[in-house]
């Protein structure tokens, strides 16, 4: 007996592929049952057919590149200044010590918390999105860098005062490949944040991207395109997840071992 | 007797001397390199109590001897090491370095860890060449010390490899390249075969006996092994525990190589074993 490798490939993912087919049938079984109305719980094949007239039309793919491009200018932004400010904290205990309370009382603030007070601020248009994408990346990244630059194994750091590093060697060869791990999840993190608030922020205020469709769908009464937002939205937010853990695995190889 | 087919680097050698002639700068060198350890004590902080782990140690290394330092675990060895590299500068009493006090570490005295400490996300010959960190040399110049250097543990082929891709033993060598390539005028050694296994061990003692008397650098090695530290050292030091304490000095006398069977460093193992029964040994007969 002889399997392909796409059919064992399609074995070992079987189980996790399982539950949301389980849910589908589920959706199909209790539509059918008509214990909702048709035009608020709509069935799977309904909302499969939206979503092709969506991809056909343009319309779907032109809100996901709206998305996309706010989720990646405010990403940059905030997973870079959390980098900056990682990295600042973790080599200077000082600057910890000043901004530390600051930073932790603002990051229990909710992401979406701020979305009032920004477009005061702001005005309902692309800053403002921009700003709160920035800020639900910075947290995450700025954690993770400060975890990962104080937590540079000491026996590794004796090595490196023995050799007498300059502050150069220290980085490229110590700190930043010691937290590069720490900081490749934090950056994941970030990630799936920027857009889970991106779709959270259109549907506040927005012309464009998968959040406003999905606001539009709901004062049209067309619960089918929420529908496909909701779906179209997990998706890609796993797709986001699985290329970063692709990337994280490939930079923490050498982590296995090591203590 | 040295078996003297050091690769003469010049360059390399010329980089760390400042204006210096050669002849001068080699005979300040010879002079420069004796180790003076007077009086150290040092104790840490346990619960806000002073716990003494080293108390009045006193030794003195010549250049290009090999001093091995023997002892229980708990006698201090390894802090010791560490004040004579510079990583710890809380003690009391007098370390001096070329009659100059050691103020912090320096390429002139290299250490060699008993975990190897390389860094896992270096190749081993990345890792060797790291330690070129604070000197300004050219890059050729590094690249025939790396090269040189791996020859000299043995490690040729495996160049590319990542410190967890090869054994425990090899990855040991690779550190002690690592603490070679600097030509450093005293290696000091933490246990650095604690690691590995018998045989590799009985290998790699031979190894670095053939090291040492081929770069005719000092070495100080801490041990916990009777037989390795009378086998490798011109003076054997054995240590006593809390605090740790010099209880004994042997200076072997033997020619190396040597041979383990020789009667007379078995008379020696069995003269430090004796040191370690702290009371009257007892008497057995009837």
């Amino acid at each position: 007996m002889q399997l392909s490798p796409a059919f064992g490939w399609l074995l070992k993912r079987l189980p996790s592929l399982l539950s949301p087919f389980i849910l589908i049938g589920v959706w199909e079984l209790v539509a059918q049952t008509h214990l909702f109305a048709a035009n608020i719980l709509i069935p799977p094949q309904q909302v499969f057919r939206t979503f092709l007239d969506l991809l056909a039309d343009g319309e779907l793919i032109d809100n996901i590149k709206a998305s996309g491009a706010r989720v990646l200018s405010g990403f940059a932004i905030g997973a870079g200044a959390g980098l900056i400010a990682g990295m600042a904290m973790g080599l200077y205990p000082a600057l910890e010590r000043y901004f530390g309370l600051l930073f932790t009382v603002i990051r229990q603030v909710p992401f979406i918390a701020w979305a009032p007070l920004l477009i005061v601020a702001f005005g309902i248009g692309e800053t403002f999105k921009i700003i709160i994408i920035a800020n639900a990346a910075f947290f995450p990244v700025a954690l993770s860098t400060l975890d990962g630059v104080r937590n540079v194994p000491r026996h590794l750091k004796d090595v490196a005062a023995l050799f007498r590093f300059d502050r150069l060697a220290l980085m490229r060869s110590l700190v930043l490949p010691a937290a590069l791990p720490s900081i490749l999840t934090g950056v994941r993190l970030a990630l799936s944040r920027s857009w889970m608030i991106v779709v959270a922020a259109e549907l506040f205020a927005a012309s464009s991207g998968i959040g406003h469709m999905m606001d539009w769908g709901r004062q049209m009464f067309q619960i089918d395109v929420v529908m496909v937002g909701v779906v179209v939205t997990g998706v890609v937010g796993f797709i986001l997840d699985q290329m970063l853990r692709q990337v994280e695995a490939h930079f923490s190889s050498w982590k296995l071992p090591s203590r | 007797m040295a078996v003297s087919k050091i690769v003469q680097l010049p360059t390399a050698n010329r980089a760390r001397e400042t204006h210096e002639p050669p002849s001068i700068a080699v005979a300040r060198r010879h002079h420069a390199t004796e180790l003076v350890v007077r009086n150290v004590s040092k104790s840490f902080n346990i619960d806000r109590r002073p716990l003494p782990v080293l108390q009045d140690i006193s030794l003195v290394a010549q250049p290009g001897q090999f001093i091995t330092i023997v002892g229980a675990s708990g006698c201090g060895k390894s802090t010791l090491l560490r004040l004579i590299a510079g990583l710890d500068r809380d003690f009391e009493g007098e370390i001096l370095f070329g009659g100059r006090p050691v103020s912090g570490p320096s390429l002139d005295r290299g250490l060699v860890f008993q975990d190897h400490r390389l860094f896992p996300w270096l190749t081993i010959e990345q890792n060797i060449a790291s330690a070129f960190s604070s000197r300004p040399i050219d890059t050729a110049t590094k690249r025939l010390l790396v090269k040189d250097h791996i020859a000299l543990v043995g490690l040729n082929g495996f160049e590319k490899a990542y410190p967890h891709q090869v054994s425990g033993g090899m990855a040991q060598r690779a550190a002690i390249a690592r603490a070679l390539v600097n030509e450093p005028d005293i290696l000091l050694l933490d246990e650095p075969l604690g690691a590995v296994d018998a045989l590799t061990r009985l290998y790699l003692q031979e190894e670095l006996q053939r090291i040492w008397l081929q770069k005719g650098v000092t070495m100080i090695m801490v041990t916990h092994d009777i037989e390795e530290a009378v086998f490798l050292g011109d003076q054997v030091i054995v240590l006593q525990p809390r605090p740790g304490r010099i209880s004994k000095v042997i200076d072997v006398g033997l020619t190396q190589p040597r041979d383990r069977e020789d009667s007379r460093i078995l008379k020696l193992k069995k003269e430090i074993l004796g040191e370690f029964h702290n009371p009257a040994p007892i008497n057995y007969s009837i």
